[in-house]
């Protein structure tokens, strides 16, 4: 039986979705494989890793015992020699415990774990793990430079502009200057941030300013997009490395002054102006799948959910959102994100994988990926250190 | 080895006892065989906990005191004996600190065995005496309803589609011994048509006594399968207590289901048969079976009904036939039966479709025989799926019987090739993957060892065009 360390919380704005990815859509369907013993990592709003078996329990962060649990628990440390492991303190007589670990499911959204932070550690440490690699989150991860990258490869996307949030203080009429070639409305966004987290939709100048605010508040770079006319906004699942499969293509069901923020996504199960809590909870329940378009365009949406996904090099699972403008026929680019919350597995459902059937396979590609890499070379003979 | 220890000695140890002892039903000797099988007591509760009834609590409460006392004792002696230098009281001393929960495990049965002849006992005999002189003053029609499987079905459905023209009253849910009739017989207003039994057979002589409190008219065997072998020993015997309905009956008015083959060689001239072709002087064609329900027309002369119900699964077929036969015979008219049939629905954990995530799940795990396995296993290969799964942890009560039982049932399951199969691990398990050896399976093949989890996780496993089946239960008291 392989030891799978499931990464999840961490030093960001999207920690507790993190915790219900982890929970509800990684471990649970990886322990009715049978095939793997799962060990729980948790990384504190601080940064502090903790592992013990009660981080399997929504139970411990819903009743706040995880509080008191952090208290109790020394932190992990980890051994990068050759593989990862685990090392704690145990409660008798400081004797450590050690986790040799086979295979990681990082479970992090948001800064400093989604970003490839995390997966940098996990390269050092030479242990296989679930998702993009280093470079793919970077990019991902990053609004300004994803579009950078896809641009480059030739992927439309809607009018943007960008700028450093400190910019915003001393140079903001520059700023407006930029932002003027755009069209009205807009969507201000913090560059690094998912879940819809810190986005503004802003429909006159006067708004503006308010919206940059709240945006440079989170990140250090702000985006500003162009809305696009004649909306249908589409989202697509895909998952694997040289061969990659989408799911199906998902439209959110949303009225055209709407858009998707962190409220209508995880609190609200979809439902603008619902109850709070009131309806499913992820993104279950609130979309359309497959989307409601014509055959042509989802095929299109489709083929540049692939480009995407290669363009940027991702491998693992990764989610594509586009914007179509039906009128004029055309997907355009908006968003990558590399560990979309709950896998989406909703989507995956629908399109015949279930929940035990998707870890399977991604820690599948996680193998693969990793033995793939084993065989390039990673030393070369030389001469040169005779020299000195 | 610390687990078990703790289990034993543990302060869990009296919820333990208290929930083998409910999950017996507080029987005090198939309570006893569990106990003295259990090795490890902190992992008795793996499908279901506790239930804090009232009497649970008692219990819980008596075993801590006395346990508590016994121990207190314990170290009295111990301590007196090393104060006084006796050895012999100090060994005494341990055994009495060490057997406090071997003690008070037998000891809480005293109560139970007291109350069960000297109290329980009594009153039921009174009740099922008075039932009696209910079920014989009433001039119903009254069906019997027996068989080792199918009859709380059968009855459901009596009851479902005779509603539809008649005051109908039958006994409640899967309530089907003397007692629960004669809880039956009290609730009963006198104005009823038709009065539907089940009989709950358990050991040998059940059904004849059954039959002689309850005074049938019309009596219907479901079917013959290895079930209770620990009490009958052999299917000839558990037959031989089933058709005692027939012997009451006089052979008259007796309906006995021909597609159940283990029955056959028991049918007399004298019986009436039911399946799914034929039933008295009515025929049945045109059946179609889908996961969302089952449509057939049947044909007596000029009257041709068809109809159409949400039950699933072609082996239903020939009891709705009969009830459609009965319903008729006692004059409800076409349109009623047609409309009785259309109401007749899953019954819960009975070939029970749920959608989820876009497949679907069939909860099957109350049925407990093999028949009711191989009609569901029938139905699971005849079903169009992406992929199909199966689920079963095998068999309880079949006895001597059992490695045979599971063997076929391994070899059920390979004949109609699930792409999966998922075993709950327990004394058959090995026994089903011999049959699925046998039956060279070729799909993929787990065995969990934790039932709760899996059952409660299961829509885990599916996703759009999948089904599972589900078949069978294995309470904790069978392990």
């Amino acid at each position: 039986m392989k030891t799978i360390a499931v990464i999840f919380g961490g030093r960001s704005t999207e920690h507790d979705v993190s915790i219900v990815t982890a929970l509800a859509s990684i471990i649970k369907p990886l322990e009715l494989t049978g095939e793997y013993k799962v060990e729980p990592v948790y990384i504190s709003k601080n940064g502090s890793w903790y592992w013990d078996a009660k981080l399997k329990d929504i139970n411990t962060f819903r009743s706040g015992e995880i509080e008191d649990l952090m208290r109790k628990s020394s932190k992990v440390q980890l051994s990068i020699d050759d593989g990862l492991t685990l090392i704690k303190s145990s409660q008798f007589a400081g004797r450590k415990q050690y986790k040799k670990i086979d295979v990681v499911f990082p479970a992090m959204h948001g800064t400093h774990g989604e970003d490839g932070e995390l997966m940098g550690i996990l390269e050092m440490a030479n242990v296989p793990y679930v998702g993009c690699g280093v470079a793919a989150s970077a990019v991902a991860m990053d609004k300004v430079l994803s579009k950078q990258v896809t641009e480059g490869a030739g992927i439309q996307s809607t009018p943007w502009v960008w700028f450093y949030a400190e910019e915003l203080g001393r140079s903001y009429d520059k700023i407006l200057k930029s932002i003027e070639t755009l069209k009205y409305p807009l969507f201000v966004k913090p560059a690094h941030l998912g879940s819809s987290i810190g986005i503004t939709k802003v429909d006159s100048k006067d708004q503006l300013m308010n919206a940059l605010e709240v945006a440079a508040h989170y990140d250090n770079r702000v985006i500003v997009e162009q809305g696009v006319q004649n909306l249908v906004e589409v989202t697509l699942p895909i998952m694997g490395n040289d061969e990659p499969i989408a799911a199906l293509l998902e439209q959110p069901m949303l009225k055209s002054e709407d858009f998707f923020d962190f409220e209508t996504k995880y609190m609200q199960g979809g439902k603008k102006g619902g109850k709070k809590g009131g309806g499913k909870s992820g993104a279950q329940g609130y979309s359309q799948i497959p989307a409601d378009i014509s055959k042509s365009l989802y095929e299109q949406a489709v083929n540049v959910g692939y480009d995407v996904y290669k363009t940027v090099g991702c491998t693992g699972i990764a989610r594509v959102d586009m914007l179509i403008d039906t009128k004029a026929g055309k997907v355009l680019f908006n968003e990558i994100n590399p560990m979309p919350g709950s896998l989406y597995s909703h989507n995956w459902n629908k399109a015949g994988v279930s929940n035990v059937e998707l870890v399977e396979k991604l820690v599948d590609y996680a193998f693969a990926r990793w033995n793939k890499s084993q065989k390039l070379a990673t030393a070369f003979a030389t001469n040169y250190l005779k020299q000195f | 080895m610390i687990s078990i220890v703790l289990g034993f000695y543990g302060q869990k140890f009296p919820g333990t006892i208290a929930y083998m002892l409910q999950s017996t039903e507080y029987q005090v000797k198939p309570y006893l065989a569990w106990f003295w099988r259990t090795n490890d007591f902190s992992k008795v509760d793996r499908r279901r906990t506790l239930q804090r009834t009232g009497r649970a609590k008692l219990i819980v409460l008596a075993l801590r005191l006395g346990m508590l006392l016994q121990a207190l004792l314990g170290i009295v002696l111990i301590t007196q004996g090393i104060r006084i230098g006796q050895s012999s009281t100090i060994y005494f001393g341990l055994a009495v600190l060490l057997s406090y929960p071997i003690v008070w495990a037998h000891l809480i049965t005293v109560p139970l065995l007291f109350a069960k002849h000297f109290v329980v006992g009594p009153k039921d005999r009174r009740l099922v005496a008075r039932s009696k002189e209910v079920f014989t003053a009433h001039d119903a029609i009254k069906i019997a309803v027996a068989g080792s499987y199918g009859k709380t079905t059968m009855k459901e459905l009596l009851l479902t589609v005779l509603s539809e023209g008649k005051r109908v009253s039958a006994t409640p849910a899967n309530k089907n011994v003397a007692v629960s009739h004669a809880v039956f017989a009290r609730k009963l207003k006198g104005d009823e048509d038709v009065i539907i039994i089940e009989y709950g057979e358990g050991a040998p002589g059940d059904v004849a006594k059954f039959a002689e409190t309850t005074q049938p008219t019309i009596g219907i065997i479901t079917g013959l399968a290895p079930a209770h072998l620990d009490q009958y020993k052999t299917l000839d015997a558990a037959a031989k207590d089933i058709l005692s309905l027939a012997d009451y009956l006089q052979d008259k008015q007796v309906y006995v289901n021909s597609e159940s083959l283990p029955l056959k060689k028991y049918i007399k001239p004298s019986f009436h048969t039911y399946n799914n072709k034929k039933v008295l002087s009515w025929t049945v064609s045109d059946i179609n079976v889908d996961i969302t329900g089952l449509s057939f027309v049947m044909k007596n002369g000029k009257t041709t009904l068809k109809l159409k119900s949400g039950l699933i699964g072609e082996h239903l077929v020939g009891s709705l036939a009969l009830c459609v036969a009965i319903a008729h015979d006692i004059g409800l008219s076409p349109a009623e039966i047609e409309l009785g049939v259309a109401k007749t629905a899953p019954f819960e954990h009975r070939m029970q479709p749920r959608p989820v995530g876009g497949g679907w799940i069939i909860d099957d795990t109350y049925n407990g025989n093999l028949e009711g396995t191989r009609a569901g296993l029938e139905l699971l290969a005849g079903l169009k799926a992406n992929r199909k799964t199966y689920v079963t942890p095998g068999l309880v009560d079949q006895g001597k019987e059992s490695e045979r039982v599971h063997h076929e049932l391994g070899e059920l399951i390979a004949k109609a090739d699930p792409d999966s199969v998922v075993l709950m691990k327990n004394s058959v398990t090995k026994y089903i993957q011999e049959g699925l050896k046998k039956g060279d399976y070729k799909g993929k093949l787990s065995v969990q060892t934790d039932p709760l989890k899996f059952y409660t996780n299961i829509d885990q496993l599916i996703a759009a065009g999948d089904v599972i089946l589900m078949q069978n239960d294995w309470t904790d008291n069978y392990n």
